[in-house]
């Protein structure tokens, strides 16, 4: 197989857009191929889980590929619900390490904020299992909270382990000029204080209101290209370096271990195996934090930290800007957003921009090594990549 | 007629499912869709629970309890929970009742209630 390198990125704030869903795809492919230098690709694609649904719009990579002027490159739509844009990512990788193509655009867009909260949260309750959990009323926060108090009995995880991701990630957003919540947090007002249940109620019990990811619209890009290409180009090189990805049982209550998330094992394993890297070796992770409980699992699932032990670690610290191994140094989906079939494309905008050098006031010193965990529907189809500094 | 819920037996190796499988998740065995329906045992214990309070449109209440309960011959079900104040671990006794109601459907599914 070839090596492949991401030479060009580009993101739109994740926010409310009030813009066609081709434009928030667009307008960060007009950024990545500026980034680039490049204006011309051999095929698109577009990471996106809800058009037809909530956008009433089909076939989007053909909108998209039109927007850009690149016609007549190829184009398709890539969905794996919340790991449509990794999943996208993997698909750009493939294409090139075969030597189909030598210049892959890979861009995620999503729009949830044209409709109203329950709608998009119900959108994404359709990826739970039709007959044996969406019909009772579940949704991705009732799914993750039943996780949740599992997690809290078995490993002694507290609220206030929970708020402390909160805290930290919606502190890194605040340096992220494109992240979704620019919102100072604090654990006085989320959990100590007499006004923390306003502040933040309950929404599926035990996750409240700043435990759970924003509904974001947002876009996001990375252009990936053969080491011919890349090497011409005058970005920093940084090439992805491992592809893993796994599934599990669609219906969470079919696991034998319920507070195990396998695909994330093993899509993780997978990645680092390629890359010929252990978890020891990264030195800044996104992961994917839609609800905070997840940051702290998947923290365990993919090595980072022994399992039971992700809490502790952050804890102490390890975790934050300037700790041992920084996580959601973006703000994660828990601050920087959640636009779902950007999200997976966003992790890796991040991680790239780190191992440049180009992530300003979050910049991780040195990173090398850096690592996505794309989580989708409740853990039954994980993505997760490896990327790597070179030169 | 009570209404029922089945688990799905593979006719070869006699594994249990629920939902079904189209193909059998122990033996692999998938020459024709050869699975036996037996219906789901209604008493358990609850595993983990949730109460929601953000809720799709098609329910008009304010929050719903859902829980994932452990029958008493192991298997896993979601479903939702009428119990005043749930706990992990409390014995359940389940109901096949109407679920979910859109304006043209109705879903049956289990609904648990304490005992
Ligand atoms: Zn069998």
């Amino acid at each position: 197989m070839r090596e492949v390198y991401a030479v060009g990125v580009g993101i739109t704030s994740f926010t409310r857009l009030e813009y066609p869903l081709s434009e928030i795809a667009a307008y960060p492919a007009m950024m990545a191929l500026k980034d680039a230098g490049l204006s011309k690709v051999d095929h698109v694609y577009v990471a996106n889980m809800a058009a037809a649904r909530l956008n009433h719009q089909s076939g989007l990579a053909s909108a998209v590929v039109d927007t850009l002027s690149l016609t007549p490159a190829g184009a398709e739509v890539i969905e794996n619900g919340p790991a449509s844009g990794a999943s996208a990512l993997k698909q750009g990788y493939m294409a090139i390490a075969s030597g189909l193509h030598d210049v892959v655009l890979v861009t995620g867009a999503e729009r949830l904020r044209e409709v109203n909260n329950l709608e998009a949260t119900d959108a994404v309750a359709t990826l739970s299992h039709p007959l044996a959990e969406y019909i009772y009323g579940v949704t991705l926060p009732s799914l993750a909270a039943m996780f949740t108090r599992l997690y809290m009995q078995k490993y002694g995880v507290t609220e206030r382990h929970l708020a402390m991701v909160a805290v930290k990630n919606h502190d890194n957003a605040l340096l992220n000029f494109y992240a979704h919540l620019h919102e100072k947090v604090t654990l006085e007002g989320i959990l100590d204080s007499p006004e923390a249940m306003t502040n933040n109620p309950y929404v599926a019990e035990p996750l409240r209101f700043f435990d759970c990811c924003p509904v974001s619209d947002g876009g996001a890009c990375v252009i990936l290209a053969s080491a011919e290409v890349a090497k011409k180009l005058k970005k920093p090189l940084v090439r992805l370096a491992g592809v893993g990805q796994a599934t599990d049982s669609h219906c969470v209550h079919e696991r034998a271990e319920p507070t195990d998330l396998l695909a994330v094992r093993g899509a993780a394993a997978q990645a680092f195996k390629m890359a010929g890297v252990t978890p020891s070796d990264v030195n800044v992770a996104e992961l994917h934090d839609a609800f905070t409980i997840l940051e702290i699992a998947e923290s365990e699932e993919v090595g980072f930290f022994k399992k039971g032990q992700g809490h502790l670690a952050l804890e102490r610290g390890e975790t934050r800007i300037g700790g041992k191994l920084p996580i959601n140094t973006s703000g994660g989906l828990k601050a920087k957003g959640h636009p779902v079939g950007a999200t997976g494309v966003g992790q890796a905008h991040e991680i790239i921009l780190q191992l440049r050098g180009e992530a300003e006031k979050r910049q991780v010193k040195d990173a090398k090594i850096g690592f996505t965990c794309n989580f989708g529907g409740f853990g039954n189809n994980v993505v997760c990549l490896v990327f790597k500094r070179e030169n | 007629m009570a209404l029922e819920i089945y688990a799905y037996k593979c006719r070869k190796c006699g594994q249990l499912h629920y939902p079904y499988r189209m193909v059998c998740k122990k033996c692999g065995k998938n020459d024709v869709f050869e699975f036996d329906t037996v219906p789901l045992p209604k008493n358990g214990k609850l595993l983990t629970f949730t109460t929601v309070h953000n809720l799709p449109p098609d329910f008009n209440v304010a929050k719903l309890t859902l829980g994932i309960v452990e029958l008493e011959n192991g298997m896993r079900v979601t479903g939702q929970l009428k119990a005043p104040s749930p706990k992990m671990g409390m014995r359940v006794t389940g109901k096949v009742e109407i679920v979910r109601e859109a304006e043209y459907s109705k879903n049956f599914g289990f609904v648990f209630y304490p005992g």
